[in-house]
């Protein structure tokens, strides 16, 4: 027998620390929780990376929309006018985007998004505190009353197939899916506002009547409620066929598979084979589609909110978009982008406790 | 059958007739079958795929598929000197009759667990929906049960069903099966998706099961070998009519149809469905349009002019051993040609 040199054994000692450092380094990449976390992370700065250069290819600037502003109201020459604005504004034009870039990121690493460009002084992060809950307000009650729904008629129709309730059902989810969203609006301004008259929309500005005062109180609640409810049903309506006809198919195959055949053998209530054995397992596939649908319907927001006049998150983007405010427009997509990882995430850690299998492989 | 019922009867099935209302016509599933099901008997039905089984059993908690039709008879449970048609009990009484009178083992039945619920909850359901409600005293009965069937009982009671193998849900299936001690137990094909090792340890449980517990079981199967060790008594299904029925050894050593002989001399191939009736000539009839007389007839080599004309009913100089065949003689005499020919070689 040879015996080993000790560089031959002190290479294997370390060839042996690297496999054990690669190991756990891989142990730690496959706990699902941890991947789920860390791609969340990178999708975020992915995106808000993105955005940040997308926005600064847009035409225009910032300081030539006030210019042009000041230059129509007060007549003073060109560059008077560039003096007053880039001295009143936080933003050097002359800086390449890479800098703006770096000077920026590093900033809301420490978790500050700046001050508006355009009116300097309004802390980014301030204005987003006060539009974000309005928005998260309107499109959270909008989604969660059209996945219920949907859910509920979708089970409806699945267990009177092929009758005319689920024919009327089918063909008012095909139209409710056909139509997009902006369109929705236009028709619920025309049809609720202006048809029937239900609604006084030019009244509903804003997110709440000024006139009362804001806390727990029925006036404010009920204006906050009335000012809500036009983008609400805009949020319904435009995905609630989705859910049903998603329902409908995931029900159906649902109702083939031998648990329901057996439980219906083993005597159970009708009430209890409907929710706990189809129902629950039914919607499973829909709890994956929700968080899809999270982002989808923020992002429509933007455009919904702008026809209600309704002030959230997308009406201040909205507004920002128009005087090219760079620092609010990067500070809303930031927040955009997070909320909806944010909520894809919770929704991806929360899926094991409605489905045991995924439960027990994602922890291996 | 006009005989009233014995008190060790807990099933009677009377002249039952079933189709199936398809596009191209009525499929005669079931024709006329009657049996008598005694208290702790099992009784086998055996015969080639679509025969008509499945359509019987299915008609015995009346869990037949939309397009099935009742044509004629009865379906009679004795309970406690009860008698009552199953055929017409009301959607509530057939809830509360199903499980706890009769439980039942679907053919192929691969997931029969609600995958998002563990399997207590699942014994709770099922207890609860017939007015049990001490999950406590569930817990005792459902882990006596488990302990019966093999498996560890505390482990596989908190279990989901995924986390269980196919063998391994297929005895809490047959502990589920029993926790509201029906009189009958229906088995379906219960063992053809598991490999043979599974097969034998479901055989041996629910043997044993049986002796414990005294409940009744329809086994069906094509499989002559594994219904041998389980029946008492074994009925031959032929075109959804029984053709011949007797005790297990007499069907074995004495098989007085050429169809139930065909099936004893036919080698089973493990457990391909289609290959252990290859030494019948021929394909099991279409059912929408069956031949006429016995229906038998076209691929039964003993068959005579009167089998295409008159259908046989079942006879037997046995009380017990009865067999719907024309030519019962011809079919002796080549049994014992047979014979011969083994002794002479
Ligand atoms: N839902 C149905 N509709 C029409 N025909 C059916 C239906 N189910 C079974 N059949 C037919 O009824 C006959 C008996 O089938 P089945 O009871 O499943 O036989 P087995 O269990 O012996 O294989 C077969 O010819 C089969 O094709
Ligand atoms: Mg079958």
């Amino acid at each position: 027998m040879v015996s080993q040199t000790p560089d031959v054994v002190a290479a294997t000692g370390q060839a042996n620390m690297l496999d054990r450092l690669y190991d756990s380094v891989l142990n730690i990449y496959r706990n699902h929780t941890f991947r789920v976390i860390i791609q969340a992370i990178i999708t975020v700065w992915a995106v808000v990376t993105f955005t940040f250069f997308l926005v600064r290819l847009m035409p225009g600037n910032p300081i030539d929309v006030l210019i042009e502003q000041i230059l129509v109201q007060e007549g003073i020459s060109y560059q008077e006018a560039y003096d007053r604005v880039a001295a009143s504004f936080d933003f050097d034009p002359d800086a390449t985007a890479l800098d703006q870039y770096f000077d920026w990121f590093g900033d809301v690493l420490r978790l500050d998004l700046g001050t508006s460009i355009t009116s300097p002084g309004t802390r980014v992060v301030d204005e987003i505190a006060r539009y974000l809950p309005w928005t998260l307000f309107a499109v959270g009650s909008g989604l969660l009353i059209s996945f219920v729904l949907g859910i509920v008629l979708g089970m409806t129709m699945a267990y009177y197939r092929n009758s005319p309730l689920d024919h009327i059902l089918s063909l008012f989810a095909s139209f409710m899916t056909g139509v997009p969203n902006y369109i929705w609006g236009l028709l619920i301004i025309i049809i609720l506002g202006i048809q029937l008259n239900w609604f006084n929309v030019g009244a509903l500005r804003g997110t709440y009547d000024v006139n009362t005062t804001p806390g727990f109180n029925l006036p404010f609640i009920v204006s906050v409620l009335e000012h809500a409810l036009l983008p609400i049903i805009t949020y319904v309506v435009s995905t609630l066929g989705g859910w049903m006809l998603n329902m409908k198919s995931s029900t159906m195959s649902v109702l083939n598979d031998d648990y329901v055949n057996v439980a219906e053998a083993r005597g159970l209530k009708d009430s209890r084979i409907i929710t706990a054995y189809v129902g629950r397992n039914a919607s499973l596939p829909l709890f994956t589609q929700l968080t899809i649908s999270i982002g989808f319907v923020l992002g429509s927001g933007v455009v919904i909110e702008e026809i209600f006049v309704y002030w959230g998150l997308g009406h201040y983007l909205f507004a920002s978009i128009t005087t090219r405010d760079y620092t609010s427009m990067q500070g809303v997509f930031v927040i955009l982008v997070i909320t909806v990882v944010f909520a894809n995430l919770i929704a991806d850690l929360t899926y094991g406790f409605l489905d045991p299998r995924v439960r027990v492989s994602g922890q291996k | 059958m006009s005989q009233p019922m014995n008190d060790d009867v807990v099933l009677r099935v009377d002249d039952l007739s079933i189709v199936y209302q398809t596009k191209r016509g009525n499929v005669q599933a079931t024709t006329n079958i009657s049996f008598d099901l005694k208290r702790g008997q099992a009784m086998a039905l055996i015969g080639e795929s679509g025969s008509g089984k499945t359509t019987v059993s299915l008609s015995l908690i009346r869990k037949l598929p939309k397009n099935a039709l009742i044509t004629q008879g009865q379906v009679l449970y004795q309970r406690d000197g009860n008698v009552r048609d199953v055929l017409k009990l009301s959607k509530r009484e057939l809830r509360e009759f199903r499980w706890k009178d009769c439980a039942m083992v679907f053919q192929g039945s691969q997931n029969a667990f609600n995958p998002v619920l563990k399997i207590r909850t699942q014994f709770e359901d099922t207890a609860r929906a017939h007015g049990w409600t001490d999950k406590n005293a569930v817990r005792e009965r459902a882990l006596e049960l488990l302990r019966l069937v093999r498996l560890d009982p505390e482990r596989v009671y908190e279990a989901y069903p995924h986390e269980l193998s196919g063998g391994m849900k297929q005895r809490t299936l047959l502990a589920l099966g029993v926790l509201l001690n029906p009189q009958v137990v229906i088995l379906d094909e219960p063992t053809t998706a598991l490999d043979i090792l599974t097969q034998r340890a479901i055989i041996d449980v629910l043997n044993e099961m049986q002796q414990r517990l005294n409940f009744s079981i329809i086994f069906i199967s094509h499989d002559l070998s594994l219904a041998a060790e389980m029946a008492d008594v074994v009925a031959t299904v032929y075109a959804g009519e029984i053709v011949e029925i007797g005790p297990v050894n007499d069907m074995f050593y004495d098989p007085q149809h050429p169809y139930t002989h065909g099936l004893l001399t036919s080698v089973p191939k493990l457990d391909h469905e289609q290959d252990f009736v290859s030494s019948i000539a021929g394909a099991p009839p279409n059912l929408i349009s069956p031949p006429s007389g016995c229906k038998f007839h076209p691929r039964c080599p003993y068959a005579t002019d009167k089998c295409s004309e008159d259908d046989p009913t079942l006879t037997g100089e046995k009380p017990d051993h009865l067999a719907a065949c024309w030519n019962k003689d011809a079919l002796l005499e080549a049994r014992e040609e047979i014979a011969r020919k083994e002794l002479a070689q």
